[in-house]
């Protein structure tokens, strides 16, 4: 897995490519700690990510609640089978994707 | 008198035996060499006392002690030091010198005797100091130089009393070969009998010679040679001498006889023929005359030579110029004008039988008056004045003069024996064997003599003198001579030696000293002896040659020290550095040469996808061929390992082949495994190598214990174990090359098995690369500053999976979490699952084994699968405690995001990509089994 950081004064974009699980999941985690704070707009591009684990879901929901106190997140470029992941973990209700 | 020679000279020998003994055996050695030289310089001081006394020497007969006295000083001199000889010369001549106020030793030799006993002392010391190097000499010399001293002590005895030469040289004559032979054998046996003691060789039984020997023997030869021939030749010249002389000392005596004997006959005849020249004057007739002064002829001459009157008529007319005797009167009277002629008593000329004595004066007109007498007829006159001529003459000092007539009737003689014949008192010649003025030998009064004889006016005069007193002076000759001639030749020996010694010898020996030390590897040494031009360029060529031969020896060692570096390099090169990648197993290798090539190696590689071999070992020595073997062994065994061999084959087939060719007798010691990461079956032999490391699971490390096989190359026909250990996932493997192990620290202890052990067991975490490097870090502490003797080889390796064909064994653990994926993936790799397919797939894979990893505590987990179906089955393993996560709460998905919670999702997840889900607990472990549609 690799995560790309593009930041747009407090919008911040996370390309992040590859498997999202229990292996990487905690990457994922350390770059959110240290980008969250005051940012007001967050935005993942999953375009190149293949698949998501629960190990990434709970990455997903932590970022998702801090970002509901203090602006807001969406993803992108969303591909069938972690979509299909979002759905059966009922995660499509609380994500905003676009 | 031999015997009493013998017992004294062997005093010294016994005294100085002792002395050698109680100096090797006892205490006595701990005493300063000062103080042991002025002992021994008394004893043998004391040792001369007793020889002048009566116990130590013998009385020749007339108060006169024979003894051997000088050699004691000598003894001590030569054997035991210089300050000994000396302080026992200086008490043997001083008591001497007193002995003579207390009548215990003769006036007659008193200054000799001492002088010659110190110089005996001071001659050894010299000698020993410069002569022989402060070393006692050979037995030889011993003797040599006690007879030597004696000599000079007989020339002083004979030169102290030379107003008495006569009697000294008696004295001399009786004592010099008894003191002479006796103070040599003293010092020789005394010599000879230390020198058994201490075991030493003799000079003459070394195998070589040194140049001084030989130039002893050398000089020593043309020493006697010359001495010999000078001797000898004085000898033959003094005897010539000597016979020149007794024949001048008899020929003075004799021609003093013959003088007066023929003066007094002259007169006697002078006196008759003025008698009868007067009374012929008177008219006396010549007859009548002739009767009257018995005479036989009176003749008178005329002015032409003739006989015009005579007593005896047939002599008129005669022609006095016809006959050599008569003619002499003719000559002298009528034509030198002499006045008066005698004649010696002398055969006349007419007759050659008939003797008579002649005399004639002139007559004043021309003629003159002639007179003839036999001898029976001037003896009566003449006799008592030959008697008085030889009375009181002496030949010599004791020799005599005794006359005889024409028949050898003595007319006088010493001891009055006159009237007798000549042979009476032993004297005995022939006029026409022995010439006048010859010396013959005759035995007179018992004794030999040598005589001469003359004849004058019908006497015989003998002279004779003692043989002895005629060669008295040819015996002192000779002994002065020898005497002198021993003491120059040896003195000149010693001086020639000496010279020799310190120009040549010496300087041999300070320049075989550097080049030994040059020899021993000290090259820094300088030879430097400049006595002499050709010593100094001696010195000065070696000096060069050794700085050159170091300038090579610098060029060469730095250019192997070069070629060994490439050597080296290229040893290193040949290592593999390049780990292979694999998820069953982690491995690390590591080599740290010491400063010299060794023959350490390691070595790994691929047989197959799953198959790895890798090996440690340690050839036998270093350098060049140790590096060139190493490389052989190297290729040998990969040769093999490649046909596909088990490890116990390549290491048989590796050992006759590494036999082969193998002069230089080395050897390889070698651990050898062979690990099918499908199976986790490791194959491994060892050949004498140290036995490797194991670590199972959370168990510590231990030492292999398999039993090891001879070393590689030291024998042919050897056949190797066959050792097999099944691993799982978790051991650990460490290999190492007795460079860690001997690793030696300042104090020469060794690093060790035990520390090694502890060391190991007292890490953490296990990572083949860390434990490479803490391991030498370690090794490096302990030995401190001291210098890496070995080469450091080590090689680790950490069994992560079994990686089957259809299925997975691990540690559970995020380590290989890695080859976990990694199977899910090559599974949909191998079965063609489709993309969506496949991404569930790994979700499962990632959601089960992180739950395995997360709660069940196990230490291995196993992974298998199938097809049944058209369907995947998979089926999670673990060894951990009972958990079934079929019995977990779903989770509410409905939740807004703040109200979630994130556990069980994973499960559930998997429950929704799953067709089935069955769980068991059965054996002691966990078993999830599962099953995927592939459409």
């Amino acid at each position: 897995m690799t995560i790309e950081k593009k930041i747009n004064g407090a919008a911040v974009t996370l390309v992040v490519s590859g498997r999202l699980d229990t292996q990487t999941a905690p990457e994922l985690e350390n770059e959110l700690d240290s980008a969250l704070s005051g940012l007001k707009e967050l935005t993942f591009d999953f375009a190149n990510l293949e698949y998501v684990s629960s190990a990434g879901l709970r990455v997903i929901l932590k970022a998702q609640k801090a970002m509901n106190a203090q602006g807001s997140m969406k993803l992108t470029g969303v591909n069938d089978s972690i979509m299909e992941v979002f759905d059966i973990t009922g995660f499509l209700d609380i994500l905003t994707i676009e | 008198m031999a015997l009493h020679l013998i017992m004294s000279a062997s005093y010294n020998a016994l005294l100085a035996m002792f002395l050698y003994i109680l100096d090797k055996k006892t205490v006595f050695s701990k005493i300063p060499h000062k103080a042991k030289q002025v002992i021994i310089g008394v004893l043998f001081g004391l040792m001369a006392i007793f020889a002048t006394t009566n116990l130590g020497g013998f009385d020749i007969g007339d108060g006169t002690i024979m003894n051997v006295r000088d050699a004691a000083p000598i003894c001590a001199g030569l054997i035991f030091g210089a300050p000994a000889g000396i302080i026992a010369g200086i008490i043997g001549g001083v008591y001497r010198f007193v002995a003579v106020y207390f009548n215990a030793a003769g006036t007659y030799t008193q200054i000799a005797c001492s002088v010659s006993t110190v110089l005996a002392g001071f001659i050894a010391a010299i000698l020993r100091k410069f002569m022989f190097d402060d070393k006692k000499p050979t037995w030889l010399y011993g003797l040599g130089i006690g007879m030597v001293t004696e000599v000079l002590h007989m020339l002083m005895i004979f030169f102290t009393n030379m107003n008495d030469a006569v009697n000294a040289f008696e004295f001399v004559k009786i004592c010099t070969v008894p003191m002479v032979i006796g103070n040599g054998l003293a010092v020789g046996i005394a010599v000879f009998i230390v020198s058994v003691i201490s075991k030493e060789k003799f000079g003459f039984k070394k195998e070589r010679k040194q140049i001084s020997q030989t130039f002893q023997s050398w000089l020593l030869i043309c020493i006697v040679i010359a001495f010999v021939a000078t001797s000898s030749f004085a000898s033959i010249l003094q005897t010539g001498m000597s016979e020149v002389q007794t024949n001048k000392t008899i020929e003075l005596s004799l021609s003093d006889v013959y003088l007066d004997v023929l003066e007094k006959s002259n007169e006697n005849l002078l006196q008759k023929i003025k008698s009868i020249n007067a009374e012929y004057q008177s008219g006396v007739s010549l007859s009548v005359l002739a009767e009257k002064y018995d005479v036989i002829e009176v003749n008178i001459i005329d002015k032409t030579g003739f006989i015009v009157a005579s007593n005896v008529e047939e002599y008129l007319g005669y022609d006095m110029t016809s006959g050599e005797q008569s003619n002499e009167f003719v000559t002298e009277l009528l034509k030198n004008g002499k006045t008066q002629f005698i004649q010696d008593y002398r055969p006349t000329a007419y007759d050659d039988v008939t003797l008579r004595k002649y005399g004639a004066v002139t007559l004043g007109d021309g003629s003159f008056i002639q007179v003839g007498y036999d001898s029976s007829q001037f003896r009566a006159n003449v006799d008592k004045y030959v008697k008085t001529a030889s009375k009181n003459r002496h030949v010599g000092s004791s020799g005599f003069v005794a006359i005889c007539d024409e028949d050898f009737n003595l007319v006088t003689d010493r001891r009055d024996f006159e009237g007798a014949e000549l042979q009476k008192i032993g004297i005995t010649f022939d006029r026409e064997e022995i010439a006048e003025g010859e010396i013959f030998e005759s035995t007179v009064y018992g004794e030999e003599y040598l005589c001469s004889y003359r004849f004058v006016e019908g006497y015989y005069i003998v002279g004779a003198m003692p043989k002895t007193e005629a060669m008295f002076m040819k015996e002192v000759s000779v002994y002065v001579n020898t005497f002198m001639e021993i003491l120059i030749f040896a003195a000149l020996f010693v001086l020639i030696y000496f010279l020799i010694k310190k120009i040549i010898i010496d300087n041999l020996r300070k320049i075989n000293q550097g080049l030994s030390q040059i020899t021993n590897g000290n090259l820094n040494v300088t030879v430097d002896v400049r006595s002499n031009e050709e010593f100094a360029s001696l010195s000065d060529d070696i000096n060069q040659t050794v700085g050159t031969l170091k300038r090579y020896i610098k060029e060469a060692a730095a250019r192997i020290d070069k070629e060994l570096e490439f050597a080296k390099q290229i040893q290193y090169s040949s290592l593999p550095t390049a780990f292979p990648k694999s998820n069953s197993f982690r491995l690390y290798a590591k080599m740290i040469t010491a400063k010299e090539v060794g023959g350490d190696f390691y070595d790994f590689y691929m047989l197959n996808d799953s198959t790895i071999a890798f090996l440690v070992a340690d050839v036998s020595g270093k350098g060049i061929p140790a590096a060139m073997f190493m490389m052989r062994a190297k290729t040998v065994i990969r040769d093999l390992a490649e046909r596909g061999l088990e490890p116990d084959e390549i290491f048989t087939i590796a050992n006759d082949k590494l036999c082969e060719n193998n002069d230089a007798g080395m050897f390889v010691t070698a651990w050898l495994g062979i690990l099918d990461t499908k199976t986790g079956l490791m194959k491994f032999a060892n050949a004498g190598h140290n036995p490797p490391l194991f670590k199972r699971g959370e168990e510590k490390f231990e030492y292999m214990k398999a039993r090891s096989g001879m070393l590689l190359a030291g024998m042919e026909g050897i056949k190797y174990r066959k050792n097999e250990l099944q691993l799982i996932p978790g051991d650990k493997i460490y290999l190492y090359t007795d460079g860690v192990t001997e690793a030696t620290d300042n104090n020469t202890e060794l690093y060790g098995d035990q520390r090694l052990l502890d060391f190991v067991n007292s890490l953490d975490k296990i990572e083949p690369e860390s434990l490479c490097n803490l391991i030498k870090e370690d090794v490096d502490k302990f030995v401190g500053t001291a210098p890496q003797f070995d080469d450091i080889t080590m090689l680790a390796m950490n069994f992560d999976a079994i990686l089957g064909d259809e299925s997975i064994s691990v540690v559970p653990g995020t380590d290989s979490r890695d080859a976990i994926g990694a199977f899910a993936d090559s599974l949909s790799a191998k079965l063609e699952i489709v993309p969506k397919i496949a991404k569930k797939i790994s979700i499962v894979f990632d959601e089960v084994y992180a739950n395995i990893v997360n709660y069940s505590k196990s230490t291995l987990a196993t992974v298998t699968y199938s097809i049944e179906g058209g369907k995947l089955r998979l089926s999670f393993t673990d060894n951990g405690i009972p958990y079934n996560p079929l019995e977990a709460a779903e989770p509410d998905i409905t939740l807004s995001a703040e109200e979630r919670e994130i556990g069980g999702l994973g499960i559930f997840m998997v429950k929704k990509m799953t067709e089935s889900m069955e769980y068991e607990y059965a054996d002691g472990k966990n078993k999830l089994t599962l099953v995927i549609s592939l459409n």
